[in-house]
This record gives C-alpha cells, structure tokens and sequence, in this order.
C-alpha cells in the first residue's frame, strides 16, 4: 500500500512529494550524530526487509511497516532512514514507482514525526506503562495515518476518496493490530535493556558537549 | 561515563535478532516471499484476449477496472474482472493492445498484446503496413504449398495455447525475489552507514583541529 507504483499520482502531488521529502531529509540529515548512525542504519534495514514479512487479507495481502517503531527511535533521522529503504526496495525487488519516492516517504515519514513527539510526550509522565502503552498506540497510528495519507494523495490525483480510502484503511487492520503488539514489545524490551537508545535530542546533545570536552582534553595534553 | 551512550553488544545483538527474524520469517510462509503489488497477465489465442489481475503476494484482483486501448489511442472496450479476478476480449483489429487494470486502491498495472500474436485474418488498424509480413512467408518453401491458411491458423492458435503456461512462469517468476536482492539491499545500508560515519568523522576533525589551533 505504501508503495504507489508510477503513473498513478498526478504531477503536482508528485512535486509536492519530492520537495518536503527532500526538505525533511536534509533536515534528518543535519540531526544526523555519529552515535545514531548505527541505530539508523539497523533500523532503516529493518524496514528495507520488514516488506517482506506479509499477511494476507482477502485477496490481497498486506505487509509490515513499522514507521511508527522508527519514527520513535529515530525522530526526524527516520526521513532520511525511510528513504533509502524505500529507494532500495524500489530498486531491487520493484516496489513502487522511484518519481513517487517522494509522496511514498512522505507518506509513511510523517505518521513516523507524529508518533516521534507523542512518544516523547509520553515520556515525561515517567510510568513505564503508560510510556509501553503510547508505543503501541504509536504502531498503531504509524500505519492507520499512513493509509490515510495514501488514500489522500490518491484524491488529490483525481481517483475517488471514499473507496479508496475504505479500501486501504481495513485492508490495514490487521497489520495495524500486529504493529501495536510488536511495538509495544520492541519499546518495552528497548525501555528495560538500554533505556538511553530512546533519548533523542537531548541525550544527543548532552553527549556532543562530551566529545568536545574529550577532544578539548587531549589538545592539552 | 560517556559510555552508556554508545551502541553497546547486547543492544546490537538484539537489533540483529530482530532483522534476522525479519529476514527469516518470509522463508517459512506458504506464499512466496513477495510484497504487495497488482500485475495482470493476458495472451491472444487466435482474436480472444485473455487473462486475469493478481496481486503479489495474494490471491486474483477481483471487480478491478479493466481498459482495453489501441495503438492508435482509441479505446476498444473498457471491462471488469470477475469473481476469479479474469477477463477476456475479443479483438476486431490486429492492433497492438495496452491492457490497463485499476484495482481502485492505487494499484494499476498494464501489459502489452503485441500485434504479430493476434490473426493476420483479421482487419489491420493500418492496412498496407500489416499486410507485408503475412505474404512472405508462404512462396519459398515447397511444402508450405500444403499448408493452408487455415491450417496455419490452427497451428498458431495450438502453439499460443502451449506457450500460455510458459509464459505464465515467467512472469511469476519475474517477481520472485531472490536472497541476493536482499542481502545486496543489507550491504547498501551498511555501505552508507560507513559513508555517513567517514563524513561525519572528517567534520569532526576538522573542528578539533580549529580548537588546537584556538587553544595553541
């Protein structure tokens, strides 16, 4: 669902697309620390392979996507990060469309910000279910804005909203159920095992200031 | 102290895991590991078009749009698919077909009839050009003199339903994802991981350097 082939979105959409894709990626790009390269870089394989693991509904059948999960590790990193996953999966296994590479990223990016800053709220309440419970939540609307997203830019190419929309929203059900329990999980598991990897800016920063005392240190010796 | 903040075994290990799982989990269910995309196939025995619209992985599209058009632009039928996701045409003109299929939830997906594999008895969109080919074949071999039209025409139709199946695999195969596809698609994301660490590494050099200077 979230890979749009080409030839089905209209110019101005697809222009749309590129341009904020683009903007939100170079603006990932600069957040970018060097300790969050790892994290980025399993994170975006994880979602290159996640497209793979489908479950079919219908005639038809729907695949993970896990932007809700990368959105909250991630935050703005997770553009650059959903990007070249997506790029790849276009490239090699002919996953939708590469001039729609734009609008499939929005599309699956923003959910991925939302979810980043409502994780981050939640954190502030301290309790750990409730934190666990907004990271479910997370996996949930991860998927559920994105099929909204793409049934909104199939309106904006002209096809029809409410069939659209009907047709990728509960054909997205199920996976949206299966994210919530596997975000929960990844969260929760994240929260009890290495608890700082969820630290986004702040923990960045604070660490940036160590660095340059490190390296401020060693120019004296 | 600043330890923590690093990307420590067990954190690595566990992501690992969980790719690792991701990666082997297609490789045990009953479908073929393939992501969600519509495609149709059609062939022409003798003037009947037929096919279907399937998605990857799943079953056939059912109730999708279908738009028949010629070389020429001009629409030669428009029709649905049906409970088994199938359609078929009749053509009237030996014309290069574009079979277009919209399933309606932003899945298209088009396929090609070539002219050459629909009858030469049939009337062509541009007469002088088609007529040519269909001549020639017949003056220089002795036997073809036993062969008549006719006969031709049955072989053709006989070998257009043989090749049906083959082409069918191939197409399947197409979309066949193979191990090499993902595991180069791993390699990129480490390959630009290494590129984000060399460029940052290089930024980060270049300012200690400044504060050498600064500080000296």
């Amino acid at each position: 669902m979230a890979h749009i082939p080409d030839g089905v979105i209209s110019w101005p959409v697809l222009a749309g697309g590129i341009v904020t894709t683009l903007a939100g990626c170079a603006y990932g790009l600069k957040k970018l620390d060097p300790v969050a390269i790892p994290r980025t870089a399993v994170l975006s394989a994880t979602f290159f392979v996640a497209a793979l693991v489908h479950f079919p509904v219908g005639p038809t059948s729907v695949h993970l996507m896990l932007n809700g999960l990368i959105g909250i590790v991630l935050g703005w990193v997770a553009v650059p990060a959903i990007l070249v996953g997506l790029l790849l999966q276009a490239l090699l296994f002919g996953f939708g469309g590469i001039i729609v590479l734009g609008v499939n990223t929005f599309n699956l990016a923003v959910p991925a910000l939302l979810c980043h800053g409502l994780f981050q709220l939640s954190r502030r309440s301290q309790h750990p279910k409730i934190i666990i419970a907004t990271a479910g939540a997370c996996g949930f609307l991860g998927v559920g804005l994105t099929a909204v997203l793409v049934a909104t830019s199939l309106a904006l190419s002209g096809k029809e909203f409410a069939s659209a929309a009907q047709l990728v929203v509960f054909a997205h059900l199920p996976i949206m159920l299966i994210e919530t329990v596997f975000t929960a999980a990844a969260i929760a598991l994240l929260l009890r095992v290495k608890p700082e990897a969820l630290e986004t800016d702040q923990g960045q920063e604070l660490h940036l200031d160590h660095v340059q005392e490190d390296e401020q240190g060693k120019a004296y010796v | 102290m600043s330890e923590h903040k690093y990307l420590t075994p067990l954190h690595a290990l566990s992501a690992l895991f969980i790719t690792a799982c991701l990666v082997a989990a297609p490789l045990f269910t009953a479908t073929p590991a393939k992501a969600h995309k519509l495609k149709t196939f059609a062939t022409a025995i003798g003037a009947k078009v037929s096919g279907y619209a399937y998605f990857v992985p799943g079953g056939r599209a059912q109730n999708a749009r279908v738009t028949i058009t010629r070389e020429d632009g001009s629409q030669a039928a428009t029709l649905q698919t049906n409970e088994q996701g199938e359609f078929d045409f009749t053509a009237d003109q030996r014309s290069r077909l574009t079979i277009h299929i919209d399933a309606g939830d932003g899945h298209e997906a088009s396929t090609i009839i070539a002219a050459v594999d629909l009858p030469p008895t049939l009337p062509s969109a541009n007469a002088q050009n088609a007529a040519a080919p269909v001549v020639i074949p017949t003056p220089p071999m002795e036997s073809a003199a036993n062969i008549t039209p006719d006969l031709q025409q049955q072989i053709e139709t006989a070998l257009a339903r043989q090749l049906r199946p083959l082409r069918e695999q191939m197409d399947a195969w197409q979309e066949q994802i193979w191990l090499h596809d993902i595991l180069g698609g791993l390699g990129y994301i480490i390959g630009l991981a290494g590129l984000a660490y060399a460029l940052t590494s290089a930024k980060g050099r270049k300012t200690s350097s400044n504060i050498k200077q600064t500080k000296s």
